[in-house]
């Protein structure tokens, strides 16, 4: 067994220059990064002046892969822990450059620099010596296998001299970037099982939101596996932030309703209304501060300027649509690189595709919309939905 | 485990690929399972095979993958010491035309990995290389071979064998740089007949069963819920004990092999003197006559353990995993096997090393 485990260390970006609400920040952070890293391992998360040193007590390279995934983060770098001595350190940066050679045939020769960083001052030597000391030490015995090039080195033996310690490490992985989930307020994310609306969510979280999530279910038009397809949904997008909640809400009731009362043109934006306005009672319930939606203006019928106007005037919370302005490509693109895409074109019908009319109404008048809504008991029919909605917590 | 398990047995008869509500409880199940399973070996859920055991998920990585990389080249390299799953499927391609070569083992019996990557051409198309052997429970270079074949052979699939080494030893697929990896829920603690191929991207693989289009079309069939739910189980729990587990095999053969120091003639096999071994798998040269006699002497006793692999139990012929050690032929079959396993106690090895020192004096006359 290994005798040094090996941690990871955290960079983070944006977050540092935050100012007064810096703590908050590295708090929720470090909540965020220990959540994640206990998926993989029990871990722990110790702050130091600007870096999260996470001990896993195994699979360090796998947390370090997990950590990726959370906002906030600039890099990270699975490494090894040296005592803050020239010898120790030389020591662990030889045997961290053993292990990172074997990634290299033993017939290439590798262009190798190393890369210290004297982070406390009080350490006796600069980083520069450091550099020369430690490759100085390295260098006889793998004179055959390296060549030393500080410009296009293709290996970087990297060396941060802190307060608690050193740390050896030669990968760099990059991180999301952004803000720590849960720092800048929660939205409730109106999920329709396609591809836009887990990428908006995506888009959200990344900017340090925290995403609850509602979906709106047609039993009996639609069965158990569109539910499915939905959690399927939130449990592959609860990588980014700690916690997920998600709300499935009846909506066969309000649906026919609209298709016995209203003008069969106006149903998808009238079922889009109700909803917004579902959305946002649960929004109240949960303190959330928006609605999030996968709208892109003109991308289909109901997302026309007037029609976008009719549904966001449903309700007084503010809607949030990240993605208003992206080609479909653009969303598509995304939705590969945070793994939502394959399952959201698992083909389910989701409860849109109910009572569908044949000519959607392109340019939609608040008015039409309103006097749709007269004269049957929506109000109530809304206040039932909500009270049968299903909550879903998944960890 | 049994409580995972046993509403599939009794009550819920719900097919996994139906559409009403009992069909999707039973795909629920399973999803459940491809994530603890994913989970275990790094992986992406949507990528785990579930096969019915170790031996099928190995002929659809080497049959699968070499079929389907066809357009590539004919050439296959498998390690020289592979399960007869691997093995003789590879060795049947032959047959459609494939190179098929076996790897050899230096002298010693070690695992010389330049030689290895020497016999890898631009044209191979697979290579195979378990993780951990069977028979003798050396670990094999897995990850370093992966980077070593990706250099010189771009089209190549790369599979491990991991069967032995779950729950024993740290197996991630990423940092494997493997495309495939079996496993087998029974070598955990889990139902038999139930196992996995775990592909690291979306990659082409010849289906050997069609039908349904179940299991993303790779392996039709209506999937065995219940031994899913056993092994998805059985997988977390090996893999939350891994580290305790590793410990404890390797105190357990540490023990053996000492006791066995004491008995004249008998001694734990370590080939190429290699440190990296499993703990759970000690293969012990007995000397005198065939190991079959100390078998069903320990037996009575009430310590049970194999001559062999179990899987060539069937075949009468001494082991090659064995023969590539450099043991004569009749050495071979003078090899008893040791399994041990997180339950297994200090106790049952200081048991069967006092019949082994009994046997020693009774059986050497024979």
């Amino acid at each position: 067994m290994e005798t040094n485990p090996g941690l990871v260390l955290v960079r983070y970006g944006e977050l540092a220059i935050k100012g007064k609400n810096r703590f908050e920040f590295e708090n929720a952070l470090r909540r965020n990064i220990s959540k994640a890293a206990n998926e993989i391992a029990p871990s722990t998360v110790i702050k130091t002046r600007g870096r999260m040193v996470v001990r896993p007590e195994r699979r360090m390279e796998r947390v370090a892969r997990r950590l990726q995934d959370v906002f906030g983060i600039a890099s990270v770098s699975p490494a090894y822990a040296a005592e803050r001595s020239i010898e120790s350190i030389t020591k662990v940066a030889g045997e961290e450059l053993a292990r990172a050679m074997e990634a290299y045939p033993t017939t290439q020769r590798i262009k190798f620099r190393v890369a210290a960083r004297r982070a406390d001052k009080r350490f006796h030597l600069t980083s520069q010596d450091i550099n020369v000391a430690v490759a100085e030490a390295l260098l006889p015995s793998i004179e055959d296998r390296i060549d030393i090039d500080l410009k296009n080195a293709e290996l970087q033996l990297g060396i941060e001299v802190r307060e608690e310690a050193a740390y050896v490490f030669a990968t760099r992985l990059p991180g999301s970037g952004g803000l720590p989930v849960g720092t800048l307020g929660r939205g409730i994310c109106l999920l329709s099982g396609g591809i836009d609306s887990p990428v908006a969510a995506w888009m959200m979280m990344k900017r340090g939101c925290r995403v609850i999530y509602v979906s709106f279910h047609s039993a009996p038009f639609i069965g158990d596996s569109s539910k499915r397809k939905i959690e399927q949904l939130v449990r592959s997008l609860s990588r980014f932030q700690p916690k997920s909640r998600l709300y499935s809400v009846p909506f066969t009731n309000i649906q026919m309703a609209i298709r016995d009362h209203a003008p069969e043109s106006y149903r998808t934006v009238l079922y889009r209304r109700q909803m917004q306005k579902l959305a946002a009672r649960i929004a109240r319930r949960e303190k959330a501060g928006c609605l999030i939606t996968g709208e892109s203006l003109g991308q289909v019928a109901s997302q026309t300027m007037e029609n976008l106007t009719c549904i966001g005037a449903a309700t007084s919370t503010p809607v949030m649509q990240p993605l208003i302005g992206f080609d479909k490509q653009e969303t598509i693109d995304i939705a590969h690189k945070i793994g939502t895409f394959e399952l959201s074109i698992i083909p389910e019908p989701d409860c849109c595709t109910v009572f569908m009319p044949s000519r959607p109404i392109i340019r939609g008048k608040l008015e039409e919309c309103e006097a749709a809504e007269e004269g049957y008991e929506l109000d109530e029919l809304i206040h039932q939905a909500l009270a049968g909605a299903e909550r879903i917590d998944i960890d | 485990m049994r409580e995972r398990m046993l509403p599939w047995l009794v009550a819920d008869w719900g097919n996994p690929s139906s559409r009403h509500s009992f069909g999707v409880k039973a795909r629920t199940a399973i999803d459940h399972s491809r994530e603890q399973v994913a989970h275990a070996l790094g992986a992406k859920a949507e990528r785990v095979v579930f096969t019915s055991g170790g031996t099928e998920a190995n002929n659809l990585a080497v049959l699968g993958s070499a079929r389907a990389r066809r357009q590539h080249g004919v050439h296959i390299l498998v390690g020289p010491a592979e399960h007869p799953s691997v093995r003789d499927p590879a060795l049947a391609l032959i047959d459609e035309g494939f190179d098929v070569e076996v790897g050899q083992l230096g002298s010693d019996g070690a695992f010389d990995i330049d030689a290895f990557l020497a016999s890898v051409r631009e044209d191979t198309v697979l290579v195979s290389l378990m993780l951990a052997s069977n028979e003798h429970g050396s670990i094999y270079p897995v990850a370093r071979v992966a980077a070593g074949v990706r250099r010189i052979a771009p089209h190549a699939h790369i599979h491990t064998d991991a069967v032995q080494a779950l729950g024993k030893l740290e197996v991630d697929i990423v940092e494997l740089g493997v495309d495939s990896v079996s496993i087998s829920a029974h070598k955990v603690h889990g139902p038999k007949g139930t196992g996995a191929l775990v592909l690291a991207s979306e990659l082409p693989i010849r289906p050997l069963v069609f039908g349904g289009g179940q299991e993303g079309a790779v392996r039709s069939g209506t999937e065995n819920v219940a031994g899913i739910a056993g092994f998805g189980e059985a997988v977390q729990l090996a893999d939350e004990a891994l580290v305790t587990t590793r410990a404890h095999l390797s105190s357990l053969k540490q023990r053996l092999a000492d006791g066995l120091a004491e008995i004249d003639g008998m001694r734990v096999l370590t080939p190429g003197g290699s440190k990296e071994t499993l703990g759970s798998i000690a293969a012990v040269l007995v000397g005198g006559p065939p190991a079959e006699v100390y078998l069903h002497h320990l037996e009575e006793r009430g310590i049970l353990v194999s001559v062999g692999s179990a899987c060539q139990a069937h075949k009468n012929e001494a082991s090659p995993a064995l023969l590539a050690l450099g043991l004569s032929a009749e050495e071979a079959r003078q090899v008893l096997r040791f399994s041990f396993s997180r339950e297994s106690q200090v106790s049952e090895v200081d048991a069967a090393l006092e019949v082994l020192q009994a046997l020693a004096g009774e059986l050497s006359t024979l």
